[in-house]
């Protein structure tokens, strides 16, 4: 939280509507993504009650578990899924690009990718637990279930897998992302109910922020966006709707389960289309495609792994996993913190506001300037910055530009609100700087000392070579007749 | 008529269970339900009458789950229990007995348990297991009877307290907020516990401060335990109900009247206005902050009057922090606009909000 | 059709609405009444559907719910079950042998009266029936709560001590493992409750395997042996203070809670 949120807040508030955060939009928006909206029963880890699932806002498809308790309508339910999501992940698994790269072979990659969309951070946990009860199901056996069940429980919890790692955009929880581009004038934990936060962003006509927020807390008007149920809902009708199944498990009681569910879910499968429109009418930053890239090759990499016939993903990480998950997950994070700010100027001003970057107008430049004698006499242009910002950088800091990509430059000296720098990168190999390469007195410029290329992480052994002290080589993870047979009641 | 009784009025004070004696801890800093806590008023009830009930409620759904799981691990004279004990802390095999405090029936279930828990410390009676026990703790006067799941008493002399959730812990895992709030509440009974244990003349250290947590495993309804340390929990409680016994501070003050009566009419209707009473309350500070929307019975009154009077705290701690702790938003705003002059002490907050202000500006036009 | 089918949904989903918020308001005659307006908005919304979709109730389904009946008296099932145990059992433990061995149509609910029932029948015209389910008595000689018992059994099976619940367990686990091992093909049923059991006898099983009758008999007495001598001991004591101070009817029903003054605690 910088002061720069704090006050968009404060906006908010006073002014009764959500402020934007960013410029530019963060994440990939999809042409056709899944949207996705599940829902639990209270009290129970992960048994879904239903969901609303699919590809076009005016045709949802509704799944009902009409007993939740009951384990052979759980796995119906899972099979019901498999048949919506298999279908679309497995359509993007044909159209390929060759990729070269620069060391190694050329290798293949997914023109595009699926992506899921639910409403809020705990569907994505459930997500994740509906995986982690499928995955391990077999196919024959004592408690044998349909094909599908398990490999949709491997591609839910790849999608839950990598909706941990920052930037990627395979799986997006609205509240997250709306959040992400959005300050509303509440509270944090009052933006993680979808429809109060869309009632922010987005109110009705005549409808002010604060009033469609409350409105929006009311569970009778706006029901939770789910995985959790309204416990007035499961009071009043879902239970009563439960007990005449029982009674008589016809037709009639299936239907009167699914209105019941249908009108918990139909508000929030709104909700959540009108959160993708509202991002995608965000106009999309310019690394978003790269980090789009890296979801598709990461897409791709899973499609060969199910297709290699490779086991599900272990119940738990060895420790050299674990710590190698960690390392990665920490340099996604920084790489993606630094490119919004590059993509960003709201992003950067973070940064200016802390004195990690500063932006100005350039007030001198010498573009041959010549450093060094003989053999190592070299090119490096001088420019003079004058800002207002708060600098704190010593001289010798090593600069990065979001004006050029590829520029690099170095703090020679600050005084009274003027810096002089030296550029020391993208200006070409000639004894003139390239066309372009050096800003010319009167540009605004900005610089900042957060750059792309981070320290790789320390080496870790391979995992044959865990320390004894981590447990040893981890065993090969092959699952087991428990794990197929672990009950799900 | 005590200051505290007359707060509450001429209506019998709200018991507190486990739960709530553990939310006690929650917002320490608030002085409003410092106080309606301390004189027992029905928050609960306050609330609705002023039109702002909390929107809390609990599925039947969630009650029958924890119902059903916690007849499993006690069926049988504990046998499921008896079997993770044994694994857990290595109880020997000779260590089973089982005594149901309730077969005394439910009036004289606290003097029984008393009466056992004094013969098992004098390692009298063979007893590990002592169900639907009934343990007293002094809140600010009151009396309050907590109902623990189970207590264990073991070799080695040491009681632990048996806590049965129904959450599930799923590949080692569970959510931490709910083992947390296990954690508070256990909190409650080892204190009760101790408390008990001390009034009997034992030493009130044989009660573990590790409590046996006992959670569904994975996707089934098989039971599997694990020792929670509630040591801070502890802390942070007796803290609180310290400060809860020197209610004298917050009265100071307050006109001696002062009352948050709910005395009812013949139909159960409080006979003072909503208005009336929300005045009243107005006149002891509370502190709120979005944390208490899952806490507090009063969250939503203190909302809306924070939302009122424009207070900085409804954008929550971090928000609040950030503003150098300035506590109304259009003060804040001002500061950042620059048609506010800082005060004392302002100037440092002022200079990092214009900075703030004027790079928004420059962004976004 | 399909119009009125259309209103009454939305006459459903408001009636629903309002009753909630008659629930929340704490208005509970409100709440009554308009539950009693929706109960009959969706039966017509039920007769309309039928009257739409005829096929619309699934065959099969009700049969296989009604599969597990039995002609037997609830009383004689408890106590074919409590033969088998051999043992005072709780409610969910007989339910759980019925649905085992037997008709499986017992359910817990319908045990609740039992006792009571059983009291009455016995004070109005005592001894009248070949047995009584009967209660289990505490050391305090009070009915033990919820454990069901024979009333033709020894009084040193009815009454408990601290370890009896733990002997009984025992004892119950074996006597299912011998009834599985006479039955020439066992119920599966049968075979998971016996394995559930196993897992909470050291020694009974092997992880989450069936377990095996025979090694679950010798599990279970070897930990009997270590409880045996000293439950008789309580449990003769008991029983010879219940022969001595207690009435017929309490004999087998339990002392109120004022007699257990008459206890030992």
């Amino acid at each position: 939280m910088s002061t720069l949120l704090a006050l968009a807040r404060l906006r908010a508030m006073r002014d009764g509507v959500a402020q934007r955060i960013t410029t530019v939009r963060h994440c990939h928006v999809s042409e056709r993504p899944m949207v996705f909206i599940p829902l639990k029963l209270a009290g129970e880890a992960a048994a879904p009650l239903g969901a609303m699932v699919g590809t076009d806002p005016d045709h949802p498809r509704l799944l009902v578990v009409p007993q939740p308790r009951n384990r052979d309508l759980r796995f119906a339910f899972a099979g019901e899924l498999a048949e919506v999501l298999l279908p679309y992940i497995e359509s993007f698994q044909k159209a390929t690009e060759t990729v070269e790269k620069k060391v190694g072979e050329p290798y293949e990659r997914c023109l595009d990718a699926p992506q899921i969309v639910v409403p809020n951070r705990p569907a994505v946990a459930f997500t994740g637990l509906l995986g982690r009860s499928t995955r391990f199901r077999r196919v024959d056996g004592p408690y044998p279930v349909h094909p599908s069940v398990p490999l949709l429980g491997r591609w839910l919890t790849y999608f839950t897998d990598r909706a941990s790692q920052p930037g990627s955009s395979l799986l997006l929880a609205a509240t997250d992302v709306l959040g992400a581009h959005w300050a509303t004038g509440q509270s944090g934990l009052e933006d993680a109910n979808l429809a109060a936060l869309v009632g922010w962003i987005d109110p009705p006509p005549g409808m002010s922020g604060p009033r469609a927020a409350e409105e929006a807390e009311d569970p009778l008007l706006w029901p939770p966006a789910g995985p959790a149920t309204d416990p007035g809902f499961d009071n009043e009708v879902l239970g009563p709707a439960i007990r005449a199944y029982e009674d008589a498990p016809t037709a009639r009681a299936v239907e009167r389960v699914a209105q019941a569910l249908r009108s918990q879910l139909e508000p929030t499968w709104r909700l959540t289309w009108r959160a993708v429109e509202l991002l995608r009418a965000l106009p999309e930053g310019s690394r978003v495609r790269d980090r789009w890239d890296a979801d598709r090759g990461s897409f791709t990499r899973f499609v060969e792994r199910i297709a290699e016939g490779g086991p599900p993903q272990a119940r738990r990480d060895g420790a050299v996993g674990a710590a190698a998950r960690l390392a990665g997950l920490e340099r996604a994070r920084a790489g993606y913190d630094v490119q919004r700010a590059y993509d960003d100027p709201l992003v950067m001003a973070e940064y200016r506001l802390t004195g990690e970057a500063f932006a100005g107008v350039v007030t001198g430049a010498e573009p041959e300037h010549f450093e060094g004698e003989g053999r190592s006499r070299k090119l490096r242009p001088l420019i003079t910055v004058r800002t207002q910002d708060p600098v704190r950088l010593a001289p010798g800091a090593v600069l990065g530009s979001p004006d050029r990509r590829g520029h690099g430059a170095e703090v020679v000296g600050l005084a009274g609100g003027e810096i002089t720098l030296k550029i020391v990168k993208g200006m070409g190999r000639g004894k003139t700087p390239a066309p372009g390469a050096v800003p010319q007195p009167g540009e605004r410029v900005c610089y900042t000392s957060l750059t792309d290329d981070f320290q790789t992480s320390a080496a870790l052994p391979d995992p044959e070579q865990t320390p004894w002290t981590h447990g040893g080589p981890p065993e090969e993870y092959a699952p087991s007749d428990d794990d197929a047979q672990e009950e799900w009641e | 008529m005590n200051r505290l009784d007359r707060l509450r009025g001429p209506v019998p004070p709200r018991a507190h269970d486990a739960r709530a004696i553990a939310a006690l801890a929650a917002n320490p800093g608030c002085a409003r339900r410092a106080l309606l806590d301390a004189a027992g008023v029905d928050k609960d009830g306050t609330a609705r009458h002023l039109g702002f009930p909390a929107p809390f409620g609990q599925s039947q759904f969630a009650i029958t789950r924890g119902n059903v799981f916690e007849a499993l691990v006690k069926e049988n004279g504990c046998a499921e229990l008896l079997r993770l004990m044994r694994e857990l802390l290595g109880l020997p095999v000779d260590q089973v007995g089982y005594q149901d405090v309730e077969n005394v029936g439910s009036h004289l279930r606290a003097s029984h348990t008393r009466a056992l828990i004094d013969r098992a410390a004098r390692e009298l009676d063979a007893a590990v297991f002592y169900d639907h026990p009934m343990l007293s703790l002094e809140i600010a006067g009151h009396t309050a009877y907590l109902e623990p799941d189970v207590l264990a008493f073991q070799l080695g002399g040491r009681f632990h307290i048996v806590e049965i959730k129904s959450f599930a812990v799923i590949d080692g895992q569970a959510e931490p907020e709910k083992v947390a709030a296990a954690a508070r509440q256990a909190a409650v009974y080892v204190m009760a516990l101790r408390a008990l244990m001390a009034d009997l003349g034992h030493d009130p250290e044989r009660v573990s401060h590790d409590v046996v947590l006992i959670c569904p495993e994975n996707f089934a309804n098989r039971p599997t335990a694990s020792l929670v340390d509630v040591r801070k929990q502890l802390a942070v409680l007796k803290r609180q109900l310290a400060r809860m016994a020197r209610v004298d501070r917050l009265l100071e003050g307050l006109p001696p009247e002062l009352t948050f009566s709910l005395d009812p009419d013949d139909e159960g209707v409080p006979t003072r206005s909503a208005r009336e009473l929300a005045e009243a309350l107005g006149r002891i500070p509370a502190r709120y902050a979005p944390d208490c929307l899952s806490t507090c019975d009063m969250c939503m009154f203190c909302r809306d009057e924070a939302r009122s009077c424009g207070s900085t705290d409804l954008l929550g701690r971090q928000v609040r922090d950030q503003l150098g702790g300035v506590a109304a938003a259009s003060e804040a705003l001002g500061l950042a606009e620059g048609t506010v002059v800082p005060g004392e002490g302002q100037e440092e907050i002022a200079r990092v909000l214009r900075l703030a202000n004027r790079l928004r500006e420059e962004c976004l036009t | 059709m399909s119009e009125s089918l259309d209103a009454l949904e939305r006459r459903i989903a408001e009636l629903r609405a309002e009753v909630r918020r008659a629930v929340k308001a704490r208005d509970g005659a409100r709440a009554r009444a308009l539950r009693g307006d929706l109960r009959r908005a969706e039966l017509a919304w039920d007769e309309a559907i039928m009257a739409e979709d005829p096929a619309a109730i699934v065959p099969g389904l009700r049969e296989l719910q009604e599969a597990g009946t039995s002609l037997m008296p609830i009383r004689e099932q408890v106590h074919q079950a409590l033969l088998l145990l051999g043992v005072p059992a709780a409610a969910r433990l007989v339910v759980a042998v019925n649905a085992a061995f037997f008709s499986g149509a017992l359910r817990g609910p319908q045990l609740t009266s039992l006792r009571r029932d059983e009291e009455r029948s016995f004070r109005s015209d005592p001894y009248a029936r070949p047995y009584y389910l009967c209660a289990a008595l505490t050391d305090r000689l009070s009915p033990a709560r919820g454990l069901l018992a024979d009333s033709t059994w020894p009084l040193e099976a009815r009454v408990v001590g601290p370890l009896s619940p733990r002997v009984d367990y025992l004892t119950a686990a074996v006597r299912i493992a011998e009834h599985l091992e006479r039955l020439a093909d066992s119920p599966p049923g049968a075979a998971r409750l016996l394995s559930r059991m196993a897992q909470n006898i050291p020694g009974a099983a092997e992880g989450f395997a069936p377990a095996d009758p025979m090694t679950v008999v010798r599990a279970a007495r070897a930990e009997l042996e270590v409880h045996l001598a000293a439950d008789a001991a309580q449990r003769a004591e008991v029983a010879a203070r219940a022969s001595g101070q207690l009435t017929d009817v309490e004999r087998l029903f339990g002392a109120s809670a004022l007699s257990t003054l008459r206890g030992a605690c």
